[in-house]
């Protein structure tokens, strides 16, 4: 068994060595000697190549890993360099002999990869884990940082929910694995968060998602929709000097593509075949592009400074960054500055401890929904009368006007951190203890002044605001996190032990308070305050302050304590067993059913270490690992297990009237809630193939969710009201799946390229809803804006599946529409519906499977080329096999704009067989298939070109390196989809992948520079 | 030294585990149900709460008037796609067991049932003046008879909830079960809750001892008990009580009217948006300009005509288009057509609007402020009015059918003239009529035709199919839930 050294002991020998041969003088012509070996185990290196630089003589190592070579006076540095290890140059100095440590290239099983509470060699992780470095991640530019996971990780799905800048993701890990909250949770530097939109790319030096039961056992209750890991960046003792690194981004957003909208003049025709006489002269109507009026091009920018550094007993890392970027959209943009902070100190051998502290003002501008109205409003409407006032938009408002009058704010902090210390106890033992922070301030103010947009005859329109609005509401959270660990290290003949075991407890607070009023007395910004005087109305005497709230967020206030163990044991670094337990109270549950218990087991193999593999000279590197284990996920709210009474309920009595308050009973609770638990199984294989340049991770996993926790409508004669529904656990959903994530990985002299592919199936499907008598046995959901909703979650089919009438052609006659069974509304030139069910009736029991909103296949393919001082990165990511429902279309109260495929319609037997004769709403705009798209697509993420300053230059602007590129996002995407964009994300599970009139997303152009002193 | 670090850790571990409570974290600003109601104060806030209901828009007809519509009163209204899929239906009798609507009804009127029940079962528990535990309990059990007189006339019989903690599944009592239920109800009322005068000013509005019995006599001409029917009529009529017609017919449902002589039982409302208002007037307020609402429930030309020579009511039931009220103009939507003429160039539709839930303003939140009339004094004389036929007292009945129409003659003897006929048939079909003109747009006249058995004759036109279109069928999302515990409702 050889002893490990950890790695600055290797660097400061090659100091040392180094300031030997400095001291021994030079000379002319002599002969110098050495030995080298590896610096991992110490084993002496046969066949190492040594060249003396800017010549072409050298030496090779003998079978002990000896060498000599004859040296001149003008030679100046040795280079070292041995397959599957990092070349080294050496300066020769005045020494004569050298010993030469070469360090192993970090290759797929020798790099460190941190798991929860603590790291792991790749070789020995028996989970599935996706690693993404510092350099993947910095290629996306965005607020939040899983934005760059998008097409980087197997396995997992990031989806935009809006383009709206410092707009939310969603996330989900191998598939849909619940009907509630499926997003994953994050631990950043060991504290545990819910979300990270907080921390700027710049400061992270890795991300891990982990993503089997081996891998998440370790957090629990928590695990069940994956964890995301991320390590901040840190100094190093023993790093030679304080790096000041600037990076500098500046790139400009446009509407990366325009909805085929009908124009003035077609939508003029159209509304005359729909009503005749509508408009007398066709070509003689305005046409106005809203979406022109409306989109426009907005910069984007991103500036860090980060300084990165070690004394002899203190590492530290210090980052300031500012990322602000301006909506397509007027009046949207979101600004966020990143303060980081982290540090360690060593107190002795034994002690060390630190921080790391984030902290992050922002502020965020939302602009109204217009992109809907956009959609919407009718194309022969001027957007301005003549005297330049607002024109009135019928049925829709002005989008330009809601722009105008709207100011809505959100301002706020948050700072996120921990305080730690480590003690080794003992050569096998260390403690460490966490104390971790997440405190955020949050202040949201909305103004919209008193308005009134007319009518071409001078009347008033329906847009219109009586009073001027103000609404103020600020809202705090607060989340502690102690965890106490106590790890154990030991290795002997071939056997290598470790084990972590732990205690933690997490307290989570979270608070707001709100309130509105009208009639504020000026409308510039200084008078946005809700002060009693002013908001009056006097002419009624009415006071006009109201809105008032004050509450917790029932999601944000719980306490949890868990106990937390995981054994790993490999032997001879071929066989490893990995056991991993957590018991998890928490105050969300009833006593009886507070703590949960979950288990992982798993195994691997490094076939790779067998002699009979190694003897295989393709194979460089081969590991099989299976794993199962018990996840749990208890997202619900703390009050969930509780039967309230409803306070709000008032009494108007008197005259004139007055408002009493009083009180009942509110929808029942359930105290018998208890967590919701994901088995999961998981078979991975890794390997690399000829010397790593080619390597494969592929898993096969199998999860299944049982006891999810749902909320279900209960029988109306229990009195809980219109739409309450009660949580249970009461559904399973099984989720499978292969991940594959290849990559190729070549230098050819001065060219050096790597292409990484990776590939995702899901199978999702519900198993079971319901079960419990007299509570729903499916989930509608997907309410469009005329509140009739669209999905159905039913066991056989994925979570929130699309549902609605299958359109079956169009009624080209009469005697066609009498010789089928038809709603009563339908005409000649309608749509005709399947008859699903046989009856000869056309009603809602014939609504039927429509699609999935969940992909069935996703994948990313990351290409980076290095020639000379250039490179050159692709991303491409795409996804296959998923519905999107154009809701936007499908709402249709009054006559509004259409997309250009109404012109295709129907005028008559045999003009089309998909496109019915045109309506400003009513039958044909029933959820039916006709609304439901193929949502796959493929995009070009990114493409960048980069260009490095020469050295030559650098060095004489004190600059160690200097980078500069152009970046080209979202340029190009392929689908069918006929909104802005694909990507439709949503928090919701159940209401996925409708499209409502997403905020679009932009295509950015941007430059920038990225430099080291 | 390694020996103190694994104690203190073992002694910092056992400190942590002390930490029980630690996990116990109580809902934050608000009462669990073991908690509530136990004071005296606790069982007046329980008693409001029921009230709440009431202003909930579901509990009018699941939102919107489709009591009306179905009717031959109205349609629709509002532009013609609005609700199209959701409303048109009931106008024409081509609804489903999923239509819009109905499943919010019906859990709204249950969970109005729950909140009476909250106070009928534990407030019986709580040491109190008794005077006042027995009045909250009153105005519990009037408030859940008129929940379940709802759920009876609309689905026949229905589960019958009468505790808080009522089984998952619960199979259908029968109507005579339920209307049993609702008489208990309402004699128990009738018995302890003081009159609408003997109420403290800030009291005006709740449940009164008149209102009970005016109930009651409803209750019973549903059930044909016209004895009955005419006892607790008259007791309203001839009580103690200061009863009476406002002098202007108008003013029977408008602002001024509020908590009014006329007014038996109504549903107090604020003039705002949110909690403390009711959208029942905002749904039927004028759409377009002046912006009051969304102009659901338009008056059909049927009822326009059907109004005698010179009616005044006719003026103040409908709002067309142009009038002024209020010193405002009346312009309408400029998205629905002022008239809709059928192919033949008959007028079927004109745009105009309700004007019984009209409140004084120009915009929307105001319209919030309407009171509902539930039970007005007219009503009560036209029940005793038509009990007392059903009795064979015809001369009897006239002296209070002919009260209603005095009022409404407001002193013009060139219109309205008296009722003489003392033929029962006759009669009958005259206060059908009355009530028709009185009472229109109020939500009684799909009823007042079932029970009367007119149905058929006056709504077969529309679509209206005798032994199915009797009842509502039970909401499907109700039966699918129930697992085969309910069943729907014969024919549907």
């Amino acid at each position: 068994m050889h002893k490990r050294i950890p790695n600055h002991n290797i660097l400061k020998l090659v100091i040392v060595c180094s300031l030997v041969l400095l001291a021994s003088g030079g000379f002319a012509q002599r002969l110098i000697k050495g030995n080298v070996s590896a610096a991992e185990n110490k084993e002496t290196l046969p066949g190492v190549n040594i060249i003396i630089k800017g010549t072409t003589r050298g030496a090779v190592t003998d079978l002990d890993g000896n060498f000599t070579l004859e040296v001149s006076a003008t030679d100046k540095t040795l280079r070292f360099s041995f397959t599957g290890y990092e070349d080294q140059e050496v300066e020769i100095g005045n020494a004569s002999f050298l010993t030469i440590l070469m360090k192993e290239k970090s290759t797929l099983l020798n790099e460190v990869v941190v798991i929860g509470y603590g790291t792991v060699r790749k070789s020995d992780l028996t989970g599935s884990v996706s690693s993404l470095k510092s350099e993947d991640l910095l290629k996306t530019t965005a607020s939040n940082p899983m934005q760059s996971l998008q097409g980087k990780a197997a396995g997992v799905h990031v989806t935009t929910t809006s383009g709206a800048p410092g707009a939310g993701l969603s996330v989900r890990i191998r598939g849909v694995g619940t009907l509630n909250d499926s997003e994953p949770i994050y631990v950043v530097d060991g504290v545990i968060l819910n979300d990270i939109s907080f921390l700027s790319t710049n400061d992270i030096a890795s991300m891990e998602v982990l993503k089997d039961a081996s891998a998440t056992a370790i957090y629990g209750s928590r695990g069940a929709n994956g964890v995301v890991m991320i390590q901040t960046n840190r100094g190093k003792i023993g790093q030679e000097k304080t790096v000041v690194s600037f990076s500098s981004e500046y790139g400009m957003q446009r509407l990366a593509k325009k909805i085929d909208l009908l124009s003035g003049r077609e939508f003029a025709i159209i509304s005359n075949e729909i009503k005749p006489g509508s408009y007398n002269n066709v070509d003689a109507v305005p046409n106005t592009d809203w979406q022109d009026q409306v989109f426009r091009t907005a910069p984007v920018q991103n500036h860090q400074l980060s300084v990165t550094g070690a004394s002899k007993n203190m590492e530290y890392y210090f980052g300031i960054g500012l990322f602000r970027q301006d909506g397509i959209v007027p009046k949207s943009n979101y600004q966020r500055i990143s303060v980081k902070f982290n540090n360690t100190y060593y107190v002795n051998d034994y002690v060390k401890f630190g921080s790391n502290l984030t902290l992050s003002p922002y502020e965020q501008r939302n602009a109204p929904n217009v992109t809907y109205s956009v959609y919407r409003a009718q194309p022969l409407l001027n957007p301005y009368y003549a005297d330049g006032s607002f024109g009135v938009v019928y049925n829709v408002g002005n989008p330009l006007a809601d722009l105008a009058y709207s100011n809505s704010f959100n301002r706020g902090i948050r700072g996120v951190g921990n305080l730690f210390t480590e003690i080794k106890l003992s050569k096998h033992f260390t403690f460490k203890s966490s104390y971790g922070l997440d405190a955020g301030l949050n202040k949201a103010e909305n103004f919209t002044p008193a308005y009134t947009i007319y009518n071409p005859d001078g009347t008033a329109s329906q847009q219109f605001n009586e009073f001027s609005d103000l609404s103020k509401s600020s809202s705090d959270n607060y989340s502690w996190l102690w965890e106490n660990t106590l790890t154990y290290e030991q290795r002997f003949d071939k056997h290598r032990i470790s084990a972590v075991g732990g205690y933690t407890m997490q307290k989570t607070r979270s608070e707001a308070i709100g309130l509105a009023g009208q009639n504020i007395i000026r409308n510039e910004s200084d008078f946005w305050y809700l002060e009693p005087p002013y908001i009056l109305d006097e002419a009624n005497n009415i006071n006009m302050l109201g809105g008032i709230y004050n509450n917790v967020d029932a999601n944000q206030f719980y306490n949890m304590i868990s106990y937390l163990f995981r054994a790993n044991y490999t032997y001879n670094d071929r066989y490893i067993l990995t056991a991993t337990f957590r018991r998890d109270g928490s105050s969300k549950f009833s006593e009886q059913n507070r703590y949960g218990n979950f288990p992982s087991f798993a195994i691997g193999w490094n076939a790779g270490n067998e002699s009979f593999i190694r003897d295989i000279d393709l194979i460089s590197t081969l590991k099989i690992r299976a794993s199962w284990g018990k996840i749990g996920n208890e997202k619900i709210t703390y009050f969930d297990r509780f039967a309230r009474v409803n306070s709000n309920l008032m009494a108007i009595f008197s005259n004139p009237d007055a408002a009493y308050p009083g009180a009942s009973y509110g929808k029942s609770g359930n105290p018998d809630l208890k967590w919701e638990t994901t088995t999961q199984t998981d078979i991975g294989i890794e390997a690399g193939i000829l010397q790593d340049k080619l390597t494969l991770e592929a898993d096969y996993y199998y999860k299944v969710t049982d006891d999810i926790l749902v909320e279900l409508s209960t029988p109306g004669h229990l009195g809980n009201g219109q739409g309450q529904k009660v949580r249970y656990n009461a559904a399973s959903v099984m989720n499978r799946g292969l991940e594959v994530n290849l990559g190729w990985r070549e230098k050819i002299r001065e060219f050096s390229y790597h292409i990484g592919l990776i590939g995702t199936t899901i199978y999702n499907e519900v198993q079971s809803i319901g079960g419990n008598s007299g509570i729903d046995s499916v989930l509608i959901d997907g309410y469009l804006g005329n509140g009739i909703p669209v999905t159905l979650s039913r066991v056989g089919l994925p979570i929130g599946a699309f549902y609605g009438y299958q359109t079956d052609g169009i009624f080209q006659t009469q005697a066609e529409l009498d010789a089928y069974p038809h709603a009563s509304l339908a005409e000649v030139g309608d749509l005709r519906f399947l008859d699903v069910n046989k009856d000869g009736k056309i009603n809602g029991f014939d609504r039927t499977y429509l699609g999935s909103p969940i992909p069935k296949f996703t994948f990313g393919l990351n290409i980076d080329l290095q020639y000379k001082a250039f490179d050159l990165t692709l991303d491409l990511q795409g996804q296959s096999g998923n519905k999107i429902f154009n809701g936007k279309d499908a709402v249709r109260p009054d006559p509004y704009n259409f997309e250009h495929n109404v012109w295709d319609r129907w005028t008559g037997a045999g003009t089309s067989t998909s496109e019915p004769k045109p309506s400003f709403g009513g039958y044909n705009y029933t959820p039916s298939s006709r609304f439901v798209q193929d949502g796959s697509f493929v995009r070009l993420r990114n493409v960048i070109i980069g260009y490095s300053l020469p050295k030559t230059i650098t060095s004489k602007m004190l600059m160690q390196s200097a980078r500069v590129f152009i970046k080209g996002s979202n340029i190009l995407t392929l689908t069918k989809f006929t909104g802005y964009t694909p990507e439709i994300g949503s928090y919701s599970v159940l209401a996925n992948g409708i499209d409502n009139g997403i905020y679009p997303i932009a295509a950015v152009y941007s430059i920038g520079l990225n430099v080291t002193f | 030294m390694k020996k103190i670090h694994y104690s203190t850790l073992l002694a910092a571990l056992m400190l942590f585990s002390g930490c029980k409570d630690f996990l116990d974290v109580k809902p934050q600003g608000q009462l669990t149900q073991e908690a509530f109601p136990t004071t005296p104060a606790d069982a007046l806030l329980a008693t409001n709460g029921i009230y709440a209901s009431l202003r909930s828009w579901h509990y009018h007809s699941g939102g919107y008037p489709i009591l009306d519509i179905m009717s031959d009163d109205t349609r629709k209204g509002s532009n013609p796609n609005d609700q199209l899929s959701n409303l048109e239906p009931y106008d024409n009798f081509t609804f489903t067991t999923t239509q819009d609507g109905l499943d919010r009804w019906w859990a709204t009127l249950y969970e109005g049932i729950k909140r009476a029940n909250v106070v009928i079962e534990k407030v019986p528990l709580i040491t109190m003046d008794t005077n006042l535990r027995n009045r909250y309990i009153g105005e519990a059990r009037f408030l859940r008879g008129l929940f379940y007189f709802d759920l009876v006339r609309a689905w026949g019989g229905v589960p019958k909830v009468t505790t808080t903690t009522p089984p998952l599944k619960l199979e259908r009592s029968t109507a005579a079960e339920i209307y049993a239920l609702i008489e208990s109800d309402l004699q128990f009322a009738g018995g302890h809750l003081p009159e609408k005068s003997a109420y403290n000013s800030e009291d005006l509005g709740r449940a009164s001892k008149g209102a009970a019995n005016a109930l009651l006599a409803k209750m019973y001409l549903f059930e044909k008990d016209f004895m009955q029917a005419e006892q607790y009529a008259l007791s309203v009529v001839n009580s103690t009580e200061f009863y009476g017609l406002e002098p202007f017919f108008k003013d029977a449902n408008s602002k001024l009217g509020e908590h009014g002589i006329e007014s038996v039982f109504e549903i107090g409302a604020m003039e705002t948006e949110g909690d403390v208002g009711n959208q029942y007037a905002n749904t039927q307020g004028v759409r377009g300009t002046p912006n009051r609402g969304w102009g659901f429930n338009r008056p059909t030309q049927d009822l326009r005509y059907s109004f005698e020579d010179g009616d005044p009511r006719l003026d103040a039931t409908i709002i067309d288009l142009g009038e002024v009220i209020d010193g405002i103009e009346i312009l309408g939507d400029g998205t629905t057509p002022d008239i809709t003429e059928d192919e033949d160039g008959n007028i079927i539709e004109v745009e105009c609007y309700n004007q019984k839930v009209w409140i004084p303003g120009t915009s929307t939140n105001t319209q919030f402020g309407h009171n509902r009339r539930l039970i007005r004094f007219a009503d009560v004389l036209l029940m005793a009015a038509e009990a007392l036929n059903e009795n064979n007292k015809p001369s009897e009945a006239l002296v209070y059918l002919n009260r209603v129409r005095e009022r409404a003659r407001e002193g013009n003897t060139q219109i309205l003239p008296e009722i003489t006929t003392t033929s029962k048939d006759e009669l009958r079909n005259i206060i059908l009529e009355e009530r028709r003109h009185e009472l229109a747009l109020e939500g009684h006249r799909f009823w007042d035709l079932l029970r009367t058995g007119k149905a058929a004759e006056v709504l077969g036109p529309l679509g209206f199919v005798s032994g199915k279109h009797d009842l509502l069928p039970i909401p499907q999302n109700e039966i699918d839930i129930s697992q085969g515990s309910l069943t729907q409702n014969p024919n549907w």
